[in-house]
C-alpha cells in the first residue's frame, strides 16, 4: 500500500513575529524553522504503520514551501519515511487552504495512496481545513483530530477526542485520509546514522506551478499584533469597599455570578 | 566560503537540542546535588542508542558517520543542559576516534560497536599520573612483557566515567631505558580484568554527575593483543588525539557559557529595580554584549577547528586556540552571569551557580589554558625558524 504523510514547516512558536512589508503575513527574516508539532505526529503514526507493513508499502512524506523546508522533508525520512516530495513555492504562506489543499490532491490524485496522514492544523495559520479539504478533493473517507489509530484488514479504527476529553470511536475503509492530534504518540527522535543514510533517499522537486489549478476563495487582507489593552483595573479603598467593587465588576463582566 | 551548517548537522543539532531540553535539563540539578546517577546512566544510554557516542566514527563500527563539525554542535547542545552528560558524550567520542585510528580490525571490530551502542555505558581515557599531569610523557605506570601477556603496574588518576566504563584506553611505560616519551605503549583493558582496581572518586568542584576516579594496575596482566599502534609509539599516539578531544571540551565550555547567559539575559528583561527591567541599564547591556560577543567568537573559532579536522587539513594550533579561548571565555560569561543575577546567581535555586562550578574545569581539563598557549605559540614560531 503507498502511504502519504503531508508536512509543513512552520516558525518556532516562541519567535518574535513581526508584520511582513505587505502587512498580510509574517516576516520570514530571522526565524528558526522546524516541523509543524501535529505533523510530527502523523509522519510517526505513519512510519509506525509502515513499519507494521513491511515493504510492502512505501511512505512518501510531502512538504510545500521554499528550500529550507528540506529540512524538515529530510527529518522525516530520518524518521522513516521512504521518499520525500518537494513542491517548490516560496509563496506559500501567501495561498489560502483551498489551494494548498488543491496542489496536495492534484499531486496525489494520480497516486493511489491508501492513506494520508496530516496533522490536525498547522501552529502559524491555524485553519485546519488542508487535511479534510485534500480529503474531499479526493473523495477519500476522513476522521480528524485522532488520538489513537490501528489498522487492520484494509480499515482504520480512529480514537478522537470530543470535547470536553470525551472520546469516541470510528471506523474508515481505505483510502481514507486522517489528521493527527496531540496524544496520538510521541514522535521519535531521528537517530544520526538515520539523518546521515536520509542523504541518500530521493528527494523529488516539482514547482508548484505545475499542480496549482485552483484560484484563492480567501484572502488574508491584514496581519498584525493585538492591539494593547489599556492598564488593569486598580481598585483602592478598605476592604468591605473592595468586595462589593469586585462583586459588580463580575456580575457586570461575566456570567460567574448572576 | 560558507559558514551555515548543512541540512544535516542541522538536523543533528535540532536532535540534540530537542533530547537535552526534555531529558536532561530537567535532571541537571538534581544530578548536580544528588548522589544519584541513574538518570544520567539512563540518559547515556538512549543518547548512544540515538548515536551521540561515534559521531565521527564510521558506519562500520556503529558510528553515525557525521563528521566533526556536527559531533561540535551536538556536544554544546548536550552541555546546555548538562555538562555532566556532556563529557561523558565527549570522552566516549574520543576513545572511539583513538580505536579507530589505531586499533586494528579486531580491536575496532571488538569494542567501538559496544561503546557507540550503549552496550558499554563509557569508555575510559587513562593517561594522567598524579606526576604526569601537564606532562604525560613523565608517566610511570609500567607494562612488562611475559610470555604472550603484558603485566601492567602503577596507577592513573582523574579518569572520567572510571566506575561505568566496559574498557579503557591506558597509556604505561614500556622501555624504561628510550628518551622520554619514546617508551610509552598504548593498551586495552577491559574492566573487570583481574588485578584493575577501579579507585576513590574525586570530590569535584562541579561535573558531579560525571564520575573522575584513581585507576590502580596491581599485576594487572592482559594479553599481548591488547596492545594498540606499535610498541612505543604510544606517547605520539596520545598527543595527536588529546588535539580532537579540544574540539569537544571548547564546544562543551561553549554549550555551558550560552546556557549562563541565555538564562541570565532572560532573567534581566523580568527583573525589576529602581523602577525598570534591569536589561535597561547600560551595565548589564555591556556584559551581555561582551558575554555573547565573545561566545560567538569562540564558536567561531570551535567551527574552523572542527572543519579542518573534518576536511583532513591541519587543526593543532586551530584547536587549542579554539579550546583556550572558549573555555576562558564561558568562564567569564558565567561571571557576568553571575553579576547579572546578584545574589540569585550565588544560590541553588538559580542554575548560574551550578554552571559556573561546571564550567570552571574547562580550561584546566584537557590540557590548561597554559598548555594551549604553549602549543599555539610552538606551531607559531615554527613558521618563523
Amino acid at each position: 500500500m503507498k502511504l502519504l504523510v503531508c508536512i509543513k514547516q512552520v516558525p518556532d512558536m516562541e519567535s518574535r513575529f513581526k508584520p511582513n512589508s505587505a502587512g498580510t503575513w509574517y516576516s520570514d527574516s530571522d526565524l528558526a524553522w522546524r516541523m509543524n508539532e501535529y505533523d510530527e505526529y502523523a509522519v510517526e503514526q505513519a512510519v509506525r504503520l509502515r513499519e507494521q507493513l513491511g515493504d510492502s508499502s512505501e511512505l512518501t512524506v510531502l512538504s510545500i514551501g521554499p528550500d529550507r523546508v528540506v529540512e524538515s522533508i529530510k527529518k522525516s525520512l530520518a524518521m522513516g519515511c521512504d521518499r520525500g516530495v518537494h513542491i517548490q513555492d516560496p509563496a506559500i504562506h501567501e495561498k489560502d487552504p483551498w489551494q494548498v489543499a488543491g496542489i496536495i490532491a492534484a499531486y496525489a490524485k494520480e497516486q493511489g495512496f491508501g492513506l494520508i496522514f496530516t496533522g490536525m492544523q498547522s501552529q502559524d495559520r491555524g485553519s485546519a481545513q488542508v487535511g479534510v479539504t485534500v480529503a474531499e478533493l479526493l473523495q477519500y473517507a476522513c476522521a480528524t483530530t485522532l488520538v489513537g489509530f490501528a489498522f487492520d484488514n484494509g480499515v482504520v479504527t480512529a480514537k478522537r477526542e470530543l470535547e470536553g476529553g470525551i472520546k469516541g470511536v470510528v471506523k474508515l475503509p481505505i483510502p481514507a485520509l486522517v489528521t493527527c492530534q496531540l496524544g496520538l504518540n510521541v514522535p521519535r527522535y531521528p537517530t544520526l546514522p538515520n539523518i546521515m543514510k536520509a542523504k541518500k533517499k530521493e528527494i523529488t522537486p516539482i514547482a508548484v506551478a505545475d499542480l496549482l489549478k485552483e484560484a484563492p476563495l480567501v484572502q488574508t487582507t491584514s496581519f498584525h499584533p493585538p492591539t494593547k489593552k489599556g492598564a488593569g483595573i486598580v481598585l483602592e479603598g478598605d476592604v468591605n469597599g473592595l468586595v462589593e467593587k469586585v462583586i459588580g465588576i463580575i456580575k457586570e463582566k461575566t456570567a460567574v455570578l448572576r | 566560503m560558507h559558514l551555515d551548517l548543512t541540512e544535516e548537522q542541522k538536523l543533528i543539532q535540532d536532535t540534540a537540542r530537542d533530547f537535552a531540553g526534555s531529558e536532561l535539563e530537567p535532571v541537571a540539578a538534581a544530578l548536580d546535588s544528588g548522589n544519584d546517577r541513574t538518570p544520567m546512566l539512563a540518559n547515556l544510554k538512549k543518547l548512544a542508542e540515538l548515536g551521540f557516542m561515534g559521531l565521527n566514527v564510521k558506519e562500520q563500527y556503529g558510528g553515525a558517520e557525521a563528521g566533526v563539525v556536527a559531533f561540535s554542535v551536538a556536544i554544546s547542545e548536550i552541555a546546555r543542559a548538562c555538562a555532566s552528560t556532556a563529557v561523558t558524550l565527549s570522552v566516549n567520542n574520543m576513545v572511539c576516534e583513538v580505536i579507530q585510528a589505531i586499533g586494528n580490525e579486531e580491536q575496532k571490530t571488538k569494542y567501538i560497536p559496544k561503546i557507540c551502542s550503549g552496550e558499554y555505558i563509557a569508555g575510559g581515557f587513562g593517561l594522567t599520573e598524579t606526576g604526569a599531569g601537564s606532562d604525560p610523557s613523565s608517566m610511570t605506570t609500567q607494562a612488562i612483557k611475559d610470555g604472550d601477556c603484558y603485566v601492567l603496574n602503577g596507577s592513573k588518576i582523574f579518569i572520567t566515567s572510571a566506575s561505568y566504563a566496559g574498557v579503557f584506553v591506558v597509556w604505561a611505560v614500556t622501555d624504561k631505558e628510550a628518551p622520554k616519551g619514546k617508551g610509552i605503549s598504548c593498551f586495552l583493558v577491559e574492566a573487570g580484568t583481574p588485578g584493575l582496581i577501579i579507585g576513590k572518586e574525586e570530590k569535584k568542584m562541579g561535573q558531579h554527575a560525571s564520575a573522575t576516579n584513581e585507576l590502580i594496575f596491581d599485576n594487572c596482566r592482559i594479553p599481548a593483543g591488547a596492545m594498540m599502534g606499535k610498541p612505543n609509539d604510544g606517547f605520539r599516539i596520545a598527543v595527536a588525539e588529546l588535539t580532537g578531544g579540544r574540539i569537544g571540551i571548547g564546544s562543551l565550555a561553549l554549550g555551558i557559557g550560552l546556557a549562563a547567559m541565555d538564562y541570565a539575559t532572560g532573567y534581566s528583561t523580568e527583573r525589576v529595580q529602581f523602577g525598570q527591567k534591569i536589561s535597561g541599564f547600560q551595565a548589564l547591556q555591556w556584559m551581555m554584549a561582551d558575554g555573547y560577543t565573545e561566545l560567538e567568537a569562540a564558536r567561531l573559532l570551535l567551527m574552523n577547528a572542527a572543519w579542518r579536522k573534518e576536511n583532513g587539513k591541519s587543526f593543532v594550533k586551530e584547536a587549542s586556540m579554539a579550546k583556550l579561548y572558549a573555555t576562558e571565555s564561558a568562564n567569564r560569561a558565567c561571571y557576568k552571569a553571575m553579576q547579572m543575577l546578584g545574589g540569585y546567581g550565588y544560590i541553588q535555586d538559580y542554575p548560574i551557580e551550578r554552571f559556573t562550578r561546571d564550567a570552571r574545569v574547562t580550561s584546566i581539563y584537557e590540557g590548561t589554558s597554559e598548555i594551549q598557549r604553549l602549543i599555539i605559540s610552538r606551531e607559531i614560531l615554527r613558521n618563523f625558524s
